[in-house]
């Protein structure tokens, strides 16, 4: 089973609940450690004195960003199932400004607030509670909020997505910024502790060594996640546009919208030449490629040998729209709608709906007198994605 | 010019390496996505907690609101919910970091020396206070949007990161004298 496990049903709610309690753990303790059970080291990124709110928010993103990406790409998650929150551009910035007035004004981030008031600190448990008049405060306004907190909404956006870029492409620039964001944060630290007359912030100061391994570590796995797009451009392009059809699907397609689609039969000349799907173009294999490229893309391209083909060839490179493989090829079409069907002998509800789409796609094709007339089935035709892109 | 060494009474050990810090707490996110599906959030276990206590004492109100009415339309309590027992694990995480590092601190408040205790928990209070509000609008704070979003590269959660930032230096020099 494959990452997510949760999502993919690996286990159950009581389980869920269970290890909500131990990650957030992890989170409050990694938190503590970073040193944000303190309000004055936190503030302090926003005088730029110690960057820490900087160093450790980006060091993870980073980290995820990439393990993610590289993870993905070596087939053990799908990025499509993991909940990405969704995009309300007035929310995001008005939210977010204010987010921003709040937690230099209290010191403290809602997460940071807690660990703060589990280390003690009771000016964290004070902006807890501050934070929880804040969230009915909002239910009190809510009339006057809800235009804002829906503006501008976008769905599901991700950065990729909204920059036209591959996911290894986005997650490497994001390991570049990051890197220059910390290098500017530590000479701005060098900058303003000279101007105080102090020494700059320990990490600063005596961890370059720590810094540069974690820097160069990142810089690595973002390049091993850049690896699959190595190479030709081309083939992930293709892949993404590739799906599968069964001849039955194809069928259909032809009697419900004969213009939709470009059937291509790849096999030899002769055998073409004798005998192939209705409606197809004769193009060997070895033939003149950039005919592909002349086919205009709004429609379907479907391809098909004799059997079944593992992968398109390499003029389907050419054509710039939807590309479908006939599974089976030419031997599935022919046994499957030329051929007449066998009445089944043990007719189960599935079988019998089978055969009678068999048989009234046999009839139409070949003129054959269908032994039972089915009902009028208004199917849409449904394509399985061979091979999805991430998200 | 030497500046004296400061004299520590406590055994407090040092923080951690501040990009060894996010390392782990990226590490533990991406664990978290490759377990659950989804990351870590803060706010919304405080705000579940409000909303109960208010549904507590007003519940025809809290049912009618048009926004938190809705957290009592799921069926059953409004605080069995993941982020719930997720923000209970961060509380108990603080007190684990800071008692095994020496930093535990009862009754300690955060501050520089020119403001009294009174007016920095005032403070505290205001800032939480907006912080609790921008939360519900931006659906989400520093951990469920920036961090959480930000790590799995959706642009909305970028936006409110930089917004974030952006309000946080823009009010900065107003409340500086709590720190020095």
């Amino acid at each position: 089973m494959s990452a997510p496990l949760y999502a993919n049903d690996a286990f159950g709610y009581s389980t869920a609940m269970a290890l909500a309690t131990v990650i957030g753990l992890g989170f409050g303790f990694v938190l503590e450690r970073a040193g944000f059970g303190r309000a004055s080291v936190l503030a302090s990124q926003f005088y730029g004195r110690d960057n820490r709110v900087l160093k450790v928010m980006f060091s993870a993103i980073v980290t995820t960003a990439v393990g993610l990406t590289l993870l993905s790409g070596m087939g053990l998650v799908e990025l499509g199932a993991l909940t990405i929150p969704g995009t309300w551009l007035g929310a995001a910035v008005v939210g977010g400004l204010l987010l921003g007035v709040g937690f230099v004004t209290a010191g403290y981030c809602p997460g940071t607030a807690l660990v703060a008031t589990g280390s003690g600190n009771v000016d964290g448990a004070y902006s807890l509670g501050g934070m929880m008049l804040g969230a009915i405060g909002f239910g009190v306004v809510w009339p006057w909020m809800e235009g804002l907190y829906n503006a501008g909404s976008m769905g599901v956006v991700t950065l990729p997505e909204f920059f036209g870029l591959s996911q290894p492409i986005v997650a490497a620039g994001v390991v570049v910024m990051a890197i220059g964001a910390f290098l500017g944060a530590e000479a701005l630290e060098r900058f303003l502790a000279r101007k105080d007359g102090v020494e700059p912030p320990p990490s600063t100061l005596h961890g370059g060594r720590t810094r540069n391994v974690v820097f160069a570590s990142f810089a690595a796995v973002a390049a091993l996640a850049l690896l699959p797009l190595g190479g030709e451009a081309s083939p992930p392009d293709i892949e993404a546009r590739l799906v599968s059809l069964d001849s039955m699907d194809l069928a259909e397609d032809l009697i419900e919208h004969p213009a939709d689609q470009w059937i291509v039969d790849l096999r030899s000349a002769e055998a073409c030449a004798k005998e192939r799907i209705p409606g197809a173009i004769c193009l060997p294999e070895d033939g003149d490629a950039a005919f592909l490229a002349t086919l205009p893309p709004t429609r379907t391209l479907v391809l098909y040998g004799q059997g079944s083909m593992n992968s398109a060839p390499d003029s389907a490179l050419a054509f710039e729209g939807t590309v479908a493989m006939l599974d089976g090829g030419w031997d599935s079409f022919q046994a499957d709608v030329l051929s007449p069907p066998t009445l089944p002998t043990r007719a189960s509800a599935d079988t019998r709906a089978r055969y009678e789409r068999a048989a009234a796609l046999h009839g139409h094709f070949t003129g054959a007198e269908v032994q039972r007339a089915p009902p009028p089935k208004p199917k849409a035709v449904k394509r399985a994605v061979k091979k999805g892109g991430g998200c | 010019m030497t500046t004296p060494q400061p004299v520590s009474l406590s055994a407090e050990r040092p923080f951690w390496n501040p990009y060894l810090a996010g390392v782990a707490l990226g590490a533990l996110l991406l664990g978290t996505y490759l377990v659950m599906g989804f990351g870590l959030g803060s706010s919304s276990g405080p705000t579940r907690l409000a909303y109960g206590a208010l549904h507590l004492l007003a519940p025809a109100w809290t049912e009618a609101n048009g926004y938190i009415g809705a957290y009592f339309t799921e069926g059953g309590s409004v605080l069995m919910d993941w982020m719930v027992f997720e923000v209970v694990g961060v509380l108990l995480g603080g007190v684990l970091g800071a008692y095994t590092a020496g930093r535990m601190r009862r009754g300690a408040v955060s501050k520089g020396p020119n403001i009294s205790r009174g007016k920095r928990i005032a403070l505290a209070i205001v800032g939480g206070v907006i912080m609790g509000f921008a939360a519900r609008l931006g659906r989400g704070c520093t951990s469920g949007q920036a961090l959480t979003g930000g790590a799995v590269l959706a642009l909305g959660s970028w936006i409110f990161m930089l917004s974030v930032f952006a309000g946080g230096y823009l009010t900065a020099p107003l409340v500086r004298r709590q720190w020095r």
